[in-house]
This record gives structure tokens, C-alpha cells and sequence, in this order.
């Protein structure tokens, strides 16, 4: 089987005055995945390439990049998918580059984190310390489901022309995560996601290119739940009726 | 006042805008051909007829709302520094309010006879 020829591009902003794009021959193999080609051009030819990589599965979320132009998954990808021929890998847009193909996440993570991702009920002492469960309907579960599966992998930020012009922008992940928590029926925290939200730089200034729904691995298509949280903002009422069921605590069984 | 508020503004002034121009340029045709549409004479006589007239104003209030607002999500986008969104919303405001006295000024000449034709 012909070589790979894999093309990397190395920076080290430390050293670097520029980014180089620097190519490997790495032996195909079937099945092959971008990644598979990266830790052998690391393993066996170069150590010094920087990428960041963990579950080899699509849920970790750690090997975000941008490969043949398109932000995608090192691991979730396979060579044959792009041809065979040729891979160019660069670290993903919109963030800075710590080395080769690892980009700074922090301002990502931070911009998750000013969402308030994770219930908020106004019985405080309860959701420390639950006496019980609250239970979703199966209706109420598929109004947010697709929005949880979101890992966290930042290509929809990366591809996303807002978060390129606009850095106050909290990006399609943060949005749809306010949306995510927001329409949950066990959540009573809208008004305080709201209220970080609707301004200038918020979620107002999403003008629906959808590349991030095109390009997240895991469909969960933020560009859904940013036009949902749009609405939920307008209209300053949750997202939808929570159903009578889910307020019904389930007492924990003895012996649990 | 929130974002929201502004944004519903700019939805609701789309939409009548939409059809507003649409009335306006079927107006146009219909009544008048294109030819003598925009005569002097002709734009006198509309503005003279109190109806349209008030439909004129409204046209004008709707485009100029439309159109600054849109400008102004536009520049907010452009700089992001506290100061800048500032003067941009305020910039906003006076642009708006000039244009629309400029612009009713006109209206107002025509209807009470401040131009004859
Ligand atoms: S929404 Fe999709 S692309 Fe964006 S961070 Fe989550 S999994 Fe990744």
C-alpha cells in the first residue's frame, strides 16, 4: 500500500515566527484514522509534534482540528474518507495555538462555564442534599437530549465567522448548552442564563451560517439551539410547558 | 433597553417594511404609470393626500429604524470595547431622530403647501 503523505502544521509560538507545514510519510493501514497517522509520525519519526488526544473513541473530545480544511475529530476520522492520498492537519481556528495542533481552550471552557451549565432550582437546601429524584417524561427528556450529547471537542467554535470577529461572543457550544440547561423541565435558571445573554454581544449576534452544525461530530446542531434560545429569550418564558410529572419527587427506596 | 427588545424591532420594521415598499411600488405602478411616477407634479399630489402622506411618514420611520439599527449591530460587531458600543447606541439614537425630523420635514412641507407644483 502506497505511503501516506501526512502534512503538519508546526508551530511553537515560543520559537516560531511563523507557522511551517512540514510532511510525513506514514504507511497506510486499513481502517486507518487521522489520529492513527499523527501518533505514528509522532511515534516514529518526530517526537517533537504537539497534539492533544485521549479516548480514540469521538467522546472525549480532545482531538479537535482542522483536517483538510474542515474542523473534525483526529479520531473520528479515517484517512480512506479523505481520499487516501493526503491529510493536512492544522490546529483548529479561532483559538491561539499552544503548540503544533494543541490550541488554548481556556477561554472556551470559560465561556461554557459563564452559562451556568448545570441545574439551577430555587430549593437550594434540596439540590444539595436530595431527598429523592426528579424524573424527566420521556417528552420532556427529548426536547434537550440531542443537546446533551455535546462533548465539548470546540469545532463548532472553531468554525463559527462570529467567534471570529466578535471575542465577547460566547460561541455556538455556550449557547446551545444555555439552551441544553434552560429547556430542562428540572431547571428553574432561565432568567439568570437570560440575563447573561441577551445583549450586543450575545446571543443575538448568531446570523445562522450553521457551519457549526455542519461540522460537530456528534449532531447535536447548535445552530438548532441557538434559534430555540433565541426564542426562549424573546419571549422570556421556558422553552415549554413542564409537564406535571416531572415535579413528582420518587422517594428513594430503603437500603439504596 | 435589551437586545431582545431590539431585535424584535428590527424583525417587526422588516416586516413592515416589506410591505409598505410593497404598497408604495404598487401604488406607483397602478395609479400612475412608471413614467410620470416621479414627476414633481405627480409627488406633490401624493404627498397632498393626507393618507398617503401619513403612509409616507410611516415608510420612512420604519426604513430609517430598520436601517440605523442595522448599522448599529453591525459596528457593535465590529469593535467590542465598553466605550464604542456605547457611542454606537448613541450615535444611533441621533441619527434616527435627525434623519426622521428631516425626512417628516419634507412630508410636512408638501402636505401643508411649503412647495407648490
Ligand atoms: S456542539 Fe458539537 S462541535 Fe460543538 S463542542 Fe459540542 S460536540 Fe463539539
Amino acid at each position: 500500500m502506497k505511503d501516506l503523505k501526512l502534512v503538519v502544521q508546526r508551530f511553537d509560538p515560543v520559537k516560531d515566527a511563523s507557522p511551517k507545514m512540514v510532511e510525513y510519510a506514514v504507511p497506510k493501514r486499513e481502517g486507518m484514522t487521522v489520529l492513527d497517522a499523527l501518533l505514528y509520525a509522532r511515534d516514529y519519526v518526530d517526537h517533537s509534534i504537539g497534539l492533544r488526544f485521549s479516548c480514540r473513541q469521538a467522546s472525549c473530545g480532545s482531538c479537535g482540528m482542522k483536517i483538510n480544511g474542515r474542523p473534525r475529530l483526529a479520531c473520528y476520522t479515517q484517512v480512506e474518507e479523505l481520499g487516501g492520498e493526503k491529510v493536512v492537519a492544522q490546529p483548529m481556528d479561532n483559538f491561539a495555538i499552544i503548540k503544533d495542533l494543541v490550541t488554548d481552550l481556556g477561554s472556551f471552557f470559560d465561556k461554557h462555564k459563564a452559562v451556568t451549565p448545570r441545574l439551577v432550582r430555587e430549593d437550594g437546601e434540596e439540590q444539595e442534599r436530595p431527598t429523592g429524584e426528579y424524573l424527566m417524561t420521556p417528552g420532556e427528556l427529548s426536547k434537550v437530549l440531542q443537546f446533551t450529547y455535546c462533548i465539548k471537542c470546540g469545532l463548532c467554535t472553531s468554525s463559527c465567522p462570529t467567534v471570529a470577529t466578535d471575542e465577547r461572543y460566547p460561541g455556538p457550544q455556550a449557547l446551545t448548552q444555555a439552551y441544553r440547561y434552560s429547556a430542562d423541565a428540572r431547571d428553574q435558571g432561565g432568567a439568570e442564563r437570560i440575563a447573561a445573554l441577551d445583549n450586543s454581544h450575545g446571543v443575538w449576534r448568531c446570523h445562522f451560517a450553521g457551519s457549526c452544525s455542519y461540522v460537530c461530530p456528534k449532531g447535536v446542531d447548535p445552530a438548532l439551539g441557538i434559534q430555540l434560545l433565541k426564542r426562549h429569550v424573546m419571549t422570556g418564558k421556558p422553552p415549554h410547558a413542564k409537564d406535571e410529572a416531572s415535579k413528582v419527587w420518587k422517594a428513594p427506596e430503603s437500603g439504596r | 433597553m435589551r437586545e431582545s427588545r431590539l431585535m424584535l424591532l428590527q424583525y417587526i420594521t422588516a416586516l413592515l417594511a416589506v410591505a409598505l415598499v410593497a404598497v408604495h411600488l404598487l401604488t406607483q405602478g397602478i395609479i400612475y404609470p412608471y413614467s410620470t411616477a416621479i414627476s414633481f407634479g405627480t409627488i406633490l399630489s401624493l404627498y397632498r393626500n393626507g393618507l398617503y402622506a401619513i403612509f409616507l411618514e410611516a415608510l420612512l420611520v420604519v426604513v430609517l429604524v430598520h436601517g440605523f439599527n442595522g448599522v448599529r449591530i453591525i459596528l457593535h460587531e465590529w469593535r467590542q470595547t465598553a466605550p464604542w458600543s456605547r457611542w454606537v447606541d448613541i450615535g444611533t439614537v441621533v441619527a434616527i431622530v435627525a434623519t426622521v425630523a428631516f425626512g417628516s420635514k419634507t412630508v410636512i412641507l408638501a402636505v401643508f403647501g411649503g412647495a407648490s407644483g
